[in-house]
């Protein structure tokens, strides 16, 4: 990522430096400048103004008052709550009306079907505070529930399963959470939140299982935590990853805190081939900056329980940002000039960076139950930790030791084999069509009485310090 | 501002910069207008056609189609119809029934090698060869963008059985990389010549396809002119009408050296692809209206689903 004053399309992409243009042409940019700012800050103070965050008490019922639940979308304003009754709906549902809840009067039997035809189950595209819940999707040739742009989401008591692509899906999304929710056979991810920092989200209180990966997302964080929830019979956990190949790079200022990870070398599921290269881990890192993996609970991984390793990418599109370039909010950094292609290496390496593992007990790892790897060669500055963990395994050894978050740039000796990590041979993608059908989950509380819900003021307040390491179940 | 919604390109701009500086707009259009008008009519053509949008996906809008091979023959049934056997060696993807007979009216409703199953158009390529054998590819990754610059509002969908060619096949000199060229994985930029790429970003074959169309003729008789690509932003007033610029990516199982390969047509140069509109015309316009009018990322197809063949690059 290149930061230079350059004026890029008309727009201004970097405040501090335009001050050297003088005259009418920088009046016009602090004038634009202005508009900017205040536009930014009507999020929170003029919430109230903006249709769709708050309920507007209108209820449209499905099948009573619209005969599908598109129907219903279409025919809602801002606010109103469309109340779906048991039933199985093979529809392909877009919502593009801000503030709409969409909810099942029962999680199990509201049933959105997509019989491997239809591409995503519910899609809210560019639509504001819209929240989805008590539902469940099945068989879709893409994803079951997928936000694209928008800020305030919700996907709450949510059940995915056999989808093609994501199960439960925020890309280019800001202020959302995900909970109570139950997302499985995936060949990408269950959950998945992507390009977006700040992203200011969560994903709590959820399960994922039989994907590919439980949890990815690629070039989020900032605000971003996943807790209280289970991760197990994936291929791979969660896998947070960087890559120049999409906006708001690296993958960072994530918190993984408090979660039951297990079991993460589950060799039937379908699987993109990204998740067949981290099966058998329980919570890898593949070029991370800045995460906290806190008090979780990791154990029965064919490979390493936490791993914070590299992320190669060929062909990249960018540079790796540096220093202040890290902090540049996604809505601005996609307006920065791309590095120059001829500088640009033929491969970039994502290496963990700032990474802090703490008080995590991990057991029954097959290489290590706690390991750092990187290509970079030994003891670089990385500024990755391990401390207050309970583990029998890592690689370096005495890794609490070499890599001690009191002495973050100690001297190490890498002594994980990266190749052996991800090279050997792995099971073939399963068929997402015949992944395992999820038991019946927990219903929201008051579903058919409860009023709308418009996606305003997300994710809840987490008290992370409060959150213990779970025990085994 | 609205922090998370992707208003790319133009409508980015005027977003960005609000109603008080609309004047500043309006002398940076009539700046640009002086500059297009003073360009010689040949050079425009040449140096200000945009094509292939070197990006990094997220930054515009589009919605993406991946499809699998699909099957392989040597019938053309936008330049050879009717006629069986009479092309070059063509790779099909999307409709599984496109053959020498094939029409958008008789493709419709059928099977599709693609994820979205109401994709029912087709796309073919010609088929690549290595040491005079016919890979096969590993699939084709299709985008649908605004083009570049192109006000996304205003792009509309391709009518039911508008057929298109980009490339081409008879070309003995290096074509346009903006429209037709050889890439490592889903990233690269296109080249004239196949580079050596390495395992995990194999060899591709991209080609950007006209994104306006002159609102008239679902054909013409070279199969490009009721086609053209947009200039600086704008559709040219022969061809008025914005559609979505496609882009389709082949993707083959070649990387490393050791290959001697070819192109159906007789040379690498001969880059080309072909496109028949026989998408549910419904699922297509609406996808036209909710991503693309829209401005939003409604998928994207990233090398993290790369099909790797060794994982790690060694470092020296």
């Amino acid at each position: 990522m290149t930061i230079t004053a350059s004026i890029r399309q008309g727009i201004p992409v970097n405040n501090a430096r335009t001050n050297s243009r003088v005259g009418g042409a920088f009046v016009a940019l602090v004038l634009t400048l202005a508009l900017v700012v205040s536009a930014c800050s009507s999020g929170s103070s003029d919430a109230k103004a903006e249709p769709g965050t708050k309920a507007s008490g209108h209820t449209i019922a499905v099948p009573a008052d619209h005969p599908s639940i598109q129907a219903a979308v279409d025919a809602a304003a801002p606010g109103d709550l469309i109340l779906v009754s048991p039933g199985v709906y093979n529809e392909s549902v877009n919502i593009t009306t801000a503030g709409v809840t969409l909810r099942g009067t029962d999680r199990n039997t509201v049933i959105l079907d997509g019989e491997f035809k239809l591409e995503n189950g519910v899609r809210v595209l560019g639509a504001n505070n819209v929240t989805v819940q008590n539902m469940t999707a099945r068989n879709y040739t893409n994803n079951a529930f997928f936000w694209t742009g928008v800020r305030g989401y919700h996907g709450s008591y949510l059940t995915s399963y056999r989808t093609g692509n994501y199960g439960i899906y925020a890309f280019d999304s800001v202020d959302g959470q995900f909970d109570h929710s139950f997302a499985s056979g995936s060949p990408d991810a269950g959950f998945y939140i992507g390009q977006c920092f700040p992203c200011n989200a969560a994903i709590v209180d959820s399960i994922a299982e039989y994907n590919g990966l439980g949890y990815s997302g690629t070039n989020s964080g900032g605000n971003l935590v996943i807790a209280r929830s289970e991760f197990r019979f994936n291929r791979a956990g969660i896998v947070p990853n960087s890559g120049s190949y999409e906006l708001c790079y690296p993958e960072r200022d994530t918190t993984i805190v408090g979660n039951l990870v297990h079991d993460n070398s589950q060799p039937d599921t379908p699987a993109i081939d990204v998740a067949k290269l981290a099966m058998g881990n329980g919570i890898i890192l593949p070029g991370g900056y800045n995460n906290l993996i806190l008090r979780n609970q990791v154990w029965n991984h064919e490979r390493v329980g936490i791993a914070l390793v590299p992320f190669p990418e060929d062909g990249p599109k960018d540079d790796i940002p540096t220093g202040d370039e890290l902090t540049i909010p996604c809505s601005e950094a996609r307006n920065l000039p791309l590095a120059d292609k001829a500088s640009l290496p033929g491969t970039v390496l994502w290496d963990p960076v700032g990474n802090r593992v703490e008080g995590n007990t991990v057991s029954s790892s097959g290489i290590a139950d706690l390991a750092f790897g990187t290509l970079a060669g030994s003891g670089d500055p990385l500024d990755n930790c391990f401390t207050g963990n309970t583990f029998s395994t890592s690689a370096p050894s005495s890794i609490e030791t070499t890599m001690a978050c009191s002495s973050p740039s100690g001297s190490w000796t890498n002594t994980l084999d990266l190749v052996a990590l991800i090279a050997s041979a792995r099971p073939d993608s399963g068929d997402y069509k015949v992944q395992p059908v999820p038991p019946a989950q927990p219903n929201m509380p008051d579903a058919t009485t409860a009023p709308g819900q418009p996606a305003v003021n997300l994710p809840a307040k987490i008290d992370l310090d409060s959150i213990p390491l779970p025990a085994k179940p | 501002m609205t922090p998370g919604v992707n208003a790319p390109n133009a409508s980015r701009a005027s977003h960005h910069l609000g109603a008080m500086t609309q004047g500043v707009m309006v002398v940076l259009l009539v700046t640009m207008a002086i500059i297009v008008a003073t360009v010689a009519p040949s050079l425009r053509a040449d140096a200000s056609v945009t094509g292939f949008q070197s990006i990094v996906q997220g930054t515009v809008p589009q919605f993406v189609v991946r499809c699998a091979f699909s099957h392989s023959s040597t019938d053309d049934p936008i330049v050879f119809p009717g006629d069986p056997g009479a092309s070059h060696r063509h790779d099909f993807f999307g409709n599984r029934t496109a053959n020498a007979f094939s029409t958008p009216d008789s493709m419709l409703g059928t099977d599709t090698s693609c994820q979205q199953a109401l994709d029912t158009a087709a796309y073919w390529s010609p088929t690549l060869f290595d040491h005079g054998v016919p890979v096969v590819p590993q699939g084709a990754d299709v985008y649908y963008r605004p083009g570049p610059r192109i006000d996304p509002a205003s792009v509309k969908p391709y009518p039911h059985g508008l057929v298109m060619i980009s490339g081409d096949a008879m070309a003995m000199e290096p074509q346009s990389t903006k429209f037709v060229g050889w890439a490592c994985g889903s990233g690269g930029d296109p080249q004239v010549d196949a580079p050596i790429c390495p395992p995990d970003a194999p060899l591709r074959l991209k080609i950007v396809f006209p994104d306006c169309w002159d609102g008239k003729n679902l054909d013409s008789d070279d199969h490009h002119s009721h086609m053209a690509a947009s200039v600086a932003g704008h559709c040219p007033s022969g061809h008025p009408v914005p559609v979505p610029q496609l882009q389709l990516t082949v993707r083959y199982p070649i990387h490393g050296e050791g290959h001697d390969l070819n192109l159906a047509p007789g040379s690498m140069l001969g880059g080309h692809a072909d496109f028949m509109n026989a998408w549910d015309q419904a699922e297509l316009a609406s996808q036209v209206k909710l991503c693309l009018n829209r401005a939003l990322v409604c998928g994207v197809i990233s090398n993290k689903a790369e099909d790797v063949d060794r994982p790690l690059p060694s470092r020296s």
